[in-house]
């Protein structure tokens, strides 16, 4: 089966113009994508994770045949994006601009419409799949207004519907639940999850980390126009998660504590005091599998274990333990 | 991507355009009057410099007309004024609004929604012309069916194709450039100098005359009033005129087409037709 997309060593390189005062100015080159290779497989919700500046957008451009590449090679299901522009366009279903790429003195049904008739639909079908999408969405009541008039999630909702107007295999969307309430959000996600059960693959940027765990089969972290992970989210996690730590809540004595210490693959076991509760805090080096042991061992030298949390590492403890930042530092620092 | 196809998509853009300009309708009726307005200044110079002023004027032109010459001046300057801002302007407002990334996602050749958009200003620009036309000759006391009224109407069909390959040309440095307001209006003023709005363009030097001579507009304007004032063609016959601006239809079409693609295709080798 083609893979929906395959990059190999794709790079891309603007050049802009640096202002030097008020008429000088200093030709300069920007490197936004640096060899990036990855495969997207059928059926999958691919994930690309990164901060405002990453290279996301610019991955996605070269995807979509927005944009040409400086070097390396790019196939969206099996066309060569280089060449075969069209056939490109004609199989994908792209949400980029967000609520910008809408017509805002058209109604909704006038811009699906339109968008209808650049994808080669005739008005039969056209109307069909406006009201289709209509529907979707859930936009009857607003589907004759203005989209001026509409608000800025109701924007959102009509620019994701125009991915969906050619019907096209390959779904890609663009940070699709910003501006989007809680509500709004979760509701998208879940239209999302459902094109993909019927069988679309979706690639889906975002810099939510939630969203990108709860959604995403696999997920790609670039940063800075480079590919610095690419698995699912549970290899990605994996990768990192060579200490298991687990705190202990309780009566635990220093005994107990000394207990756990002297078993074996347990590399840290601290006690501490919280709200007249002892916690002991284990960290060990084979994963969850020590934790019987533990609880065998706390139980025979007296301790009374009331709770035991597990620490789950994050997504986002990845893409730390990758870039070195946080996800939101930069997001906060790039729209500064 | 076959011809059906196209036509379709063509008039979805044209189908589109329509619908929006339907929602500004003080923009219809400004459209009327402003080549009114804009003819009235000179009239009202004519006026104001005596008995000899359409004598002295005849003297240069052919015709004692001067109301009559300034009013087709500006019908037509407005025809020639409204392809560039419905094209070239038409491009830059689609980069700024984010729409005119969503035009290149989709698998239709852009030059079929251009000719969508050039339809609808056609359509538009004659509308308001012919409009401001009669009305302002009603207005002035004029007979704005002497002459040949179809022969005139002939004149600005044949150059139609011509003028938008021309707007799309320009389109095509203001997407590179990125900046329509001052690029259009600045073009504004060298196109109603060079296609002679209120004069004829034989008081130019002879450079300039050349070079007035290379842009189609001028053939329209001085067809149109010789059709219908009488004013004389350029090569002394309405039908040798017309066959230059036949030859314009050969050429600027396809350069004008040719400019803009290898437009597009240096921008999405570099920032993309998104970027603003």
């Amino acid at each position: 089966m083609t893979s929906p997309v395959r990059t190999e060593n794709l790079s891309k390189t603007y050049h802009v113009r640096a202002r030097k005062g008020l008429f000088k100015s200093e030709k300069r080159s920007v490197e936004a994508l640096k060899g990036v290779s990855l495969d997207v497989r059928p059926g999958e919700i691919f994930g690309l994770l990164g901060p405002n500046g990453a290279g996301k957008t610019t991955l996605i451009k070269l995807l979509t045949t927005l944009l040409l590449p400086t070097s390396g090679m790019a196939w969206v299901n099996g066309y060569d994006v280089s060449r075969d522009e069209n056939k490109i366009r004609a199989s994908v279903g792209c949400m980029l601009m967000g609520e910008r790429g809408l017509y805002w003195k058209l109604t909704a049904r006038e811009n699906l419409d339109y968008f209808g008739a650049l994808y080669h639909l005739d008005s039969v079908q056209r109307k069909q799949r406006t009201q289709q999408i209509i529907d979707l969405l859930d936009m009857e009541d607003i589907a004759d207004r203005m989209v001026e008039s509409y608000s800025s999630g109701q924007k959102m909702k009509l620019a994701f519907g125009k991915a969906l107007v050619n019907d096209a295999p390959l779904l890609v969307l663009d940070e699709p639940t910003n501006t989007l309430d809680v509500p709004s959000a979760s509701e998208l996600r879940a239209i999302v999850r459902r094109l993909n059960a019927e069988g679309k693959t979706i690639i889906y940027t975002t810099h939510i980390m939630t969203e990108a765990e709860t959604l995403c089969e696999r997920v790609a972290i670039i940063d800075r126009g480079e590919l610095l992970a690419l698995g699912t989210v549970q290899e990605l996690k994996a990768s990192l998660q060579q200490e298991n730590v687990t705190h202990i809540e309780g009566i635990i004595s220093s005994r107990s504590a000394e207990a756990v210490r002297s078993l074996p693959g347990i590399l840290r076991a601290t006690r501490d005091s919280l709200d007249s509760k002892e916690m002991l805090t284990v960290v060990s080096a084979s994963g969850k599998e020590s934790l019987p042991q533990i609880i065998e061992a706390l139980t025979r030298s007296g301790a009374v274990i009331q709770k035991i949390i597990p620490e789950e590492m994050t997504l986002e403890d990845v893409f730390i333990a990758k870039t070195g930042r946080t996800l939101a530092e930069d997001t906060r620092q790039a729209n500064a | 991507m076959n011809l059906r196809i196209g036509i379709s998509v063509m008039l979805a853009s044209f189908r589109m355009r329509l619908t929006t300009i339907s929602r500004y309708r003080g923009q219809l009726v400004m459209d009327i009057f402003i080549p009114i307005v804009f003819a009235y200044m000179p009239i009202l110079l004519g006026r104001s410099a005596g008995t000899y002023a359409a004598s002295n004027f005849a003297s240069n032109t052919g015709t004692e007309n001067y109301v009559g010459y300034m009013l087709i001046g500006s019908s037509v300057f407005s025809i020639v004024s409204n392809a560039f801002w419905h094209v070239a302007y038409w491009l830059r407002w689609e980069q700024e609004s984010g729409t005119l990334e969503i035009l290149y996602l989709a698998p239709t050749h852009r030059v079929w929604v251009v000719a969508g958009t050039a339809l609808y200003s056609c359509v538009r620009g004659l509308f308001s012309s012919i409009a401001a036309y009669l009305i302002g000759s009603l207005v002035m006391g004029l007979n704005p069916f002497q002459g040949e009224f179809l022969l005139a109407l002939l004149f600005i069909l044949v150059g139609l194709l011509p003028l938008y390959s021309l707007s799309l040309l320009y389109g095509a440095i203001i997407l590179k450039v990125k900046e329509a307001n001052a690029l259009v209006s600045m073009m504004q003023w060298g196109v109603s100098f060079l296609m002679g709005v209120f004069f004829p363009i034989a008081v130019f030097p002879p450079l300039l005359k050349l070079v007035a001579l290379l842009f189609p507009p001028t053939w329209m304007t001085n067809g149109v009033r010789s059709a219908l004032l009488g004013v004389g063609y350029f090569f002394n016959a309405w039908y040798l005129d017309l066959a230059v601006l036949w030859a314009f239809i050969l050429v600027v079409p396809f350069f004008g087409y040719w400019v803009f693609s290898r437009t597009e295709i240096s921008i999405r080798k570099n920032e993309g037709v998104g970027q603003f």
